[in-house]
């Protein structure tokens, strides 16, 4: 018996296991006995003798997650830099321009690429220095080692393999060891693996029980053992080895292995073997690297550079080509004739284009915006380090977690998402169940308002009165109930007072939850398989049925005020039979003897269930209650029904020999056991129903909401069942009632049928084609729906056995149409495999940018496989958080993520973008035009220091300014206008439509500055009649080229701050400082600026330029912004008169404004054919299992405890 | 947990300050710029300032139009295009064997002065498809050189003119100073000769900085080809201001330079006759070459081109200003309508 629950606990365990069995070294491989070699597959340990591992030379405990060390950092580093195309272009361009070809000094462009590549060195290293940080800290935690039959403290980095230590309550393990011994009787010891996997219940340990005695100093001194194992690898639920101690063999199974990253909980302290250490423990062999992702925005970019890159290439050609037609002896002044070098040599135009080829490439390099990639990382490296990180609306007090950004690759990717990908448990909801309300004998009590009734009252415009808890109120863990009419006994004077008491003793009775801690109300804790039941247990005890003690047979209750108001007694129930919960079932029952003698089956299920089972008679009691489940269910809450029965002592008799009969077989167990309570669960009396809240997290409807106004279409991927996963939905408002529902389920009778055939091929043929089949009608369907306007809107629900057909190539394609066409899709009971799987196919299938969120470990595969994943931080494990790009605390700090933060990035960068490439197009376009009149040759307009300057002091700041800066709506208006944010989807701002636009300007304004430059060298200037000469007209075209392109970035800005006069003044005040110094510096441009300034054409040239050159854009922006207005103009008209951010009042209005349509059809939500049914978390029914046919023992072992936030003490994350 | 209102906005906010900050509270601290609220202005363009800004551009610019028209309108500038008149017509046929021979190249032109001309009277040259601007010629010059003695050998950049034959260094060296223009004008009218000054025709940053005063020309048109004009070697460079002139090369390869002044008026259709040294080779590339008188004004020599420009953007923006104004009026849009929002359009219409 106990064997067969090790099975059914063994199958609980994660999914992953199966996936990870295949390379696996089967347990067999290990060969018995001493093995000397180190074999490939195998290593040899010796506990507690350090010299005899010397010389294999294990690796410390150590670990450095640092990308480089002191002298690896510069090489690798620039190696990691010149990785980029760009820089190697211009590290190309640099060294074209040390020869004599380039027309340009090497420092126009050894200049910016050292500062590029300068800045980009120190953000690595500083980056770097944190992580090294961060490993010093771990490295030098403090662990017990035994060391002379003592224990002594050392860094975990001294730790070797072989070491004993000592690891105290709450610790975290340093390595992966072997577990020898513990302070707990039998040998076990309890772990959380939230680090690992996320999961928060408590696993158990065992250790051999040979080792059990070396718990002091002293005895574990004299422990010498052997162990043998296999090589380190990363699978996380597998361990094969023996221990060979005192001439036995002794096999090792993962229950003897305790990993690094765990923490040891409820146990004093434990004693282990260090078995791997450093980076050969398991936990870090998994921590994969996160693949670096890049944002759709960046990819595109490169396609920009790409057109750049073409443009250049033309550019050249054509300024080839015209040399090689230009150059002709007949220039005689040129010195063409002896022994002229060959780029110049008239007799051989070929070799002369392409020379001029090149001469032009480096001339021309500019066009390629040098300093974009490196502006673009630090604004996203402050983006996301101090407005992300450190933004208050994304802070969550309750676990002091603010939100992280894990990378700054994806900031403006988060203004872009089209697709989440949502986990359940413990992303949307808390995973804490609360007993909210029930129905007794058709009256309703409990007086909450569920987060959906809230959200939908908000829609609707009513505004919610909260209401004033009540003295009686009592909130608790799994319970928020307040009703005067049930507490304190109150409930006696009720006019159905004994159904109250059938109802109360029936949550009191009917459960398999199990007690712990001390007898008394307040210290008592309910341990069960699912939080639902602890759940009515505590409402039980608070309505004054208090259950305390569970022993083999009886059930101890302490009932008050059951004969008379505020006596108190105590009841033992004997507890004759139990008819387990499964999900085929979808009931639970247990039969009782009162002391009296009294025979009762109390029932609770699932209405449709019950309903089919009550007696006949009473209607009215069936209906309203009926109605009362709708109620609940449409309010999002879980419902159960609860019943009882009557039963005389020889039905009961009779019907509990066929039961033992059942329970004894030995095939076919479990059906006949349900086939025998299918006869005594029969006729049974309704008492009533309860609802509890699947606790939402705080604000996710609302966020939902939002984020589908948004554009944004959120899809729940949850391991849950189809019911469950049903109830959130409607819960977080994806699907109310007004939706056409597709529902794709294994759970029909045909599948089940040709299941119970057990012909696996046929399985799979029949399922596939059945799915094939819905997939068809619901697209018909679907497609029929879109047609007739205004249809409904759609939802689509799948159960993860039809996912993996449909995710089959062949239908890929009709579910991802199907999919696409609903607003919202729900896949229950799927694997993390298939999480990912429906990413990647909307992710690569749709080209949409997606988005996935979780909180654990089952959720790392969707989280890499989006195009940006969302680790849920502070409650659950570090898992999904290590492997996510964001990290934020709760569901609803998306709103913020991605409304704000992400629109406004995306904005910023597109701006960057769109600006770097204009301004240099624009100035290297001006050198263009100028070739043309140099006979090709490939002169150079700029001076050198103006060209390498010009993308490094005189444009950088202003650009990195708006993108920190600039943002179009404040922040509280980017949430109440959500539909500003499909300004993103549609990619608004880069689209190759915006980028031409730019470039029509570019050329425009290039031509401006060059022509109206030039024609100033056709008279003198001022009243002496000097002419100027070309360094002079040069000069005075950059500089009209400094003010308008600083000029024009203020034209793009939506708000001017401080920072933005001061960037924008401050580049061109820097050209004129420069300039006024550098022209008594150098030769060529000696004195230019002191010329010009001594002309008035100068001062008019500066003034008409500029105007001239933005003329253009100023129509563009005007007629733009009157016809063709973006969003976010209107709402900034709309919002003009408010001051930033104190918007509240404004709120109100703007919300009836919004709503006007939607006032038209109130929602209908008293009406919803939905109940929720409350009963099928996951692991329900493997505890069931576990109890079958043996009693729990009073530990227990098998009971999975869920996360709870208060009882979790804060740690440190390590790791 | 559920008395909490759904405020999703301000959750984090209102429950972070109502508890005291705990010691190792993670709560980021408050700061205008973190929290993204520094002040800012958020100009809004609308019509009123599109309309604003053409009228405020046209009242500025149109009258700084008419200022520089004037001002240019006040130039007189006479051009005399000579390259093919003081060829003698036999050798027309073939000029680049003429100007490369010794034969005499005398010419006498004369021009009419439209209007009376104010001294000073400013001389000068003009070439075309002359490029200065070109690489090779732009480098080929040591500004070093030029400024100091020392630096005589200085010459690598100005190859193929830097090193005369077993002489030692050409300074100036390289190839602009080697193909200084020569030719030379002399004027006179009613045969009394005006006198011009060749002094100050270069800028004074050149004069005292760029061209070294103890440098004196050596080894100059030493070579088997001369490019142009030979330098007097007793005069240092800083004085030789035809060559300061010439080396400050143009941007287009159609320029003029500065060749003297005239400091006499010239009076209203009087006759100058001009005898110049037809000397300079600009019949092998096809260059023209054209003498100009002109006087200047305080905007320069004759350019009506800014003048224009600014008077074409004033009206322009008038115009628009006017434009925009009626379109304001004709198809209004309200401020901030909602209806214009892309959500509020319709399903139909996006």
């Amino acid at each position: 018996m106990s064997g067969e629950r090790e099975n059914v606990r063994g199958s609980r365990s994660r999914p992953s296991r199966d996936s990870s069995s295949g390379p696996r070294i089967s347990s067999q491989s290990v060969i018995l006995g001493r093995v000397q070699p180190q074999a490939p597959g195998n290593r040899t340990i010796y506990c507690n003798d350090r010299d005899a591992n010397l010389p294999v030379r294990f690796k410390g405990n150590s670990i450095s997650t640092t990308k480089y060390n002191f002298f690896t950092f510069f090489p690798k580093g620039m190696f990691e830099q010149f990785r980029r195309v760009a820089n190697c272009y211009f590290l190309m361009i640099s060294i074209l321009s040390m020869t004599p070809i380039s027309p340009v000094n090497p420092v126009t462009n050894v200049v910016p690429l050292t500062l590029v590549l300068l800045v980009s060195l120190i953000k690595e290293a500083f980056e770097d220095w944190k992580r090294f940080q961060n490993d010093m800290v771990v490295n030098n935690t403090l662990i017990d080692v035994l060391q002379d039959e003592k224990w002594v403290a050392v860094p975990w980095k001294k730790l070797q393999v072989g070491d004993i230590v000592r690891v105290k309550q709450d610790g975290f393990f340093p390595a992966d060891l072997l577990f020898l011994a513990s302070t707990n009787a039998d040998g076990v010891c309890y772990i959380e693996t939230a680090n690992l996997d996320g999961e928060t219940n408590l696993k158990i340990r065992k250790a051999l029980e040979r080792t059990w005695d070396y718990l002091t100093p002293e005895k574990a001194a004299e422990f010498k053992g052997e162990v043998q194992c296999e090589q380190p690898n990363n699978s996380l639920y597998t361990f094969t080895g023996n221990l060979i101690f005192q001439k036995q063999t002794l096999p090792l199974s993962p229950n003897q292995i305790l990993l690094r990253g765990c923490s040891l909980r409820n146990t004093e302290y434990i004693v282990g073997a260090v078995v791997f250490t450093g980076h050969e423990t398991k936990v870090m062999m998994n921590s994969m690297n996160v693949p670096s992702k890049r944002s759709t925005l960046e990819r595109k970019l490169d396609k920009l550079i790409l057109a750049l890159f073409g443009t250049l290439f033309m550019m050249c050609l054509i300024g080839a080509i015209g040399s090689g037609i230009f150059i002709n002896q007949k220039y005689y002044y040129l010195g063409l004739d002896k022994g002229v070098a060959a780029e110049f040599n008239p007799s051989n135009r070929f070799v002369v284009a392409a020379l001029t080829f090149f001469t032009l490439i480096t001339l021309y390099s500019t066009v390629i915006p040098i300093s974009l990639y490196v502006s673009i990382e630090m604004i996203k490296f402050i983006q996301s380090t101090q407005f992300i990180n450190k933004d208050l609306h994304m802070y969550h007090a309750e676990t002091n977690t603010p939100a992280l950004a894990r990378t700054s690759n994806l900031n403006e990717e988060l203004g872009q998402v089209e697709y989440i990908f949502s986990d359940k448990t413990g992303t949307l909801t808390r995973n804490l169940m609360e007993f909210f309300k029930c129905s007794i004998g058709g009256e309703v009590y409990g007086s909450g308002v569920t987060e959906i009734e809230k959200g939908a009252a908000q829609r609707n415009g009513i505004k919610i009165q909260e209401l004033r808890k009540s003295a009686t109120a009592i909130q608790e863990k799994g319970f928020n109930f307040d009703d005067h009419r049930l507490m304190r006994g109150a409930w006696r004077n009720e006019p159905n007072s004994d159904t109250c008491k059938e109802f109360f003793r029936c949550l009191a009775i009917c459960h398999t939850v199990l007690p712990e801690g001390d007898e008394s109300p307040e210290k008592i804790t309910y341990q069960a398989a699912s939080p639902d039941e602890a759940a009515l247990v505590t409402a039980a005890k608070n309505f004054g049925f208090f259950f305390y003690r569970r022993t083999h047979t009886m059930i101890h209750v302490r009932e008050s005020c059951v004969e008379k108001m505020g006596k108190i007694q105590d009841v033992a129930y004997e507890i004759l039979n139990v008819l387990e919960f499964n999900s085929t079932r979808k009931r639970q029952s247990v039969v009782c003897r009162y002391p009296n003698g009294r025979l009762v089956l109390y029932c609770k299920g699932a209405d449709t269930v019950i309903y089919e089972r009550l007696a006949s008679g009473n209607d009215d009691l069936k209906k309203v209650n009926r109605a009362h489940l709708e109620q609940f269910g449409s309010a999002g809450l879980r419902t159960l029904c609860l019943a009882y029965r009557e039963l005389s002592p020889e039905t009961y008799e009779s019907w509990n020999e066929k039961f033992i009969q059942a329970k004894s077989s030995l095939r076919g167990r479990e059906t006949k056991l349900d086939e025998v309570a299918e006869l005594i669960e029969k006729d049974l009396i309704l008492i009533g129903s309860t609802a509890i809240e699947d606790k939402l997290q705080e604000g996710v409807p609302a966020c939902i909401e939002t984020l589908s106004r948004a554009g944004i279409k959120v899809w729940v991927l949850t391991g849950d069942q189809m019911g469950t996963a049903i109830n959130i939905a409607y819960a977080c408002n994806l699907i109310n009632n007004e939706m056409k529902q597709f529902i794709i389920s294994s759970e029909t009778d045909a599948i089940r049928e040709v299941e119970n055939r057990g012909d696996q091929v046929e399985i799979a043929c029949f399922i596939k084609e059945e799915v094939k089949k819905q997939l068809k009608k619901c697209l018909e369907e679907a497609q029929h729906y879109l047609h007739s306007a205004p249809g409904p809107k759609l939802t689509l629900v799948i159960d993860g056995k039809c996912l993996m057909y449909a995710l089959d190539p062949t239908l890929r394609v009709m579910l991802l149409n199907l999919s696409l066409n609903c607003t919202s899709v729900v896949c229950c009971r799927v694997s993390p495999l298939q999480k990912a799987q429906v990413t990647s196919m909307v992710k690569k299938g749709a080209r949409k940018i997606t988005l996935s969120i979780g909180d654990g470990a089952n959720d790392v595969s969707m989280i890499q496989a989006a195009h940006i994943g969302i680790g849920i931080s502070g409650l659950e494990g570090m898992q999904a958080v290590m492997a996510s790009d964001f990290a934020i605390a709760q569901f609803r700090y998306l709103t913020d993520l991605l409304l704000v933060h992400g629109r406004w990035s995306y904005l910023r960068i597109c701006k960057v973008i769109a600006y770097f490439f204009y301004k240099n197009l624009t100035f290297t376009l001006t050198q263009f035009w100028f070739t043309f009149q140099t006979g090709f040759s490939g002169q150079r307009f700029y001076d050198d220091w103006f060209q390498s300057l010009y993308n490094v002091i005189f444009t950088a700041l202003p650009v990195i300014i708006v993108g920190l800066f600039d943002k179009d709506v404040s922040a509280s208006l980017s949430k109440r206008y959500p539909e500003l944010y499909k300004e993103g989807i549609r990619d608004a701002f880069f689209k190759w439509r915006v980028v031409v636009t730019w470039a029509c300007f570019s050329v425009y304004q290039s031509l401006v500055f060059y022509h109206f430059a030039i024609t100033s060298s056709a008279s003198g200037k001022n009243s002496s009649g000097r002419m100027l000469g070309q360094w002079d007209i040069s000069t005075m075209a950059f500089t009209c080229v400094v003010i308008t392109v600083n000029l024009r970035l203020l034209m793009i800005c939506n708000s001017i701050t401080r920072w933005h006069y001061i960037s924008v003044g401050g580049s061109i005040l820097a050209w004129f400082m420069f300039i006024f110094v550098y022209s008594v510096l150098r030769e060529n441009v000696f004195f230019v600026i002191y010329v010009l300034m001594s002309t008035f054409y100068f001062y008019l040239t500066v003034l008409l330029v500029p105007i001239v050159a933005l003329f253009g854009d100023f129509i563009y922006l005007g007629i733009q912004r009157w016809f063709f207005p973006y969003d976010y103009q209107i709402v900034q008209e709309i919002h003009r008169h408010e001051l930033d951010d104190n918007t509240s009042a404004g709120s109100l209005e703007v919300g009836r404004q919004r709503t006007a349509q939607e006032e038209g059809n109130p929602l209908p939500r008293e009406i919803s054919r939905h109940t929720g049914f409350a009963f099928d978390s996951p692991g329900f029914e493997s505890f069931f299992a576990a109890q079958l046919g043996i009693y729990a023992p009073q530990k227990a072992w098998d009971v999975a405890r869920r996360a709870s936030m208060k009882s979790k003490p804060k740690m440190p994350q390590r790791n | 947990m559920s008395s909490h209102t759904a405020s999703s906005s301000n959750g984090g906010n209102g429950s972070g300050d109502s508890g005291v900050p705990k010691r190792n509270s993670k709560r980021p601290k408050y700061s205008k710029f973190t929290q993204q609220e520094l002040p800012a202005c958020k100009p809004i363009l609308t019509p009123r300032w599109v309309v604003s800004t053409f009228m405020l551009i046209a009242i500025v610019f149109i009258p700084i139009g008419i200022a520089c028209l004037i001002g240019s309108r006040d130039v007189v500038e006479v051009v005399e295009r000579y390259e093919t008149e003081c060829i003698p017509v036999l050798n027309r046929t073939n000029t680049v064997q003429f100007i490369q021979s010794d034969a005499d190249k005398t010419c006498n032109i004369s021009m009419t002065i439209p209007k009376r001309m104010k001294q000073p009277i400013y001389v000068y040259y003009q070439l075309d498809n002359f490029y200065q601007n070109h690489r090779r010629y732009v480098k080929s010059r040591s500004d070093e050189q030029l400024k100091s003695a020392s630096k005589e050998n200085d010459t690598s950049a100005c190859k193929p003119e830097d090193i005369a034959n077993g002489r030692g260094a050409i300074v100036p060296c390289g190839l602009i100073a080697w193909s200084l223009f020569n030719d030379t004008y002399s004027f006179s009218r009613q045969n009394q000769s005006l006198t011009v000054n060749k002094k100050g025709i270069a800028w004074k940053s050149d004069k005292q900085k760029r061209f070294g005063k103890n440098v004196f020309p050596k080894n100059f048109q030493g070579g088997g080809l001369v490019g142009g004009a030979t330098l007097n070697e007793s005069i240092p460079l800083n004085e030789q201001e035809d060559l300061m002139v010439w080396m400050r090369t143009a941007a287009l390869p159609t320029f003029r330079k500065l060749y003297g002044k005239i400091e006499v008026d010239l009076e209203e259709k009087e006759v100058i006759n001009v005898t110049l040294m037809n000397y300079y080779n600009t019949y092998s590339f096809n260059g023209k070459k054209k003498l100009v008188l002109s006087t200047t004004s305080w905007i320069g020599g004759r350019n009506d081109f800014l003048g224009i420009a600014y008077l074409t953007v004033g009206m322009i923006s008038f115009a628009l200003s006017m434009g925009f104004t009626i379109v304001y009026f004709v198809k209004p849009r309200r401020l901030g309508d909602p209806t214009f929002l892309s959500w509020n359009r319709g399903p139909g219409s996006h």
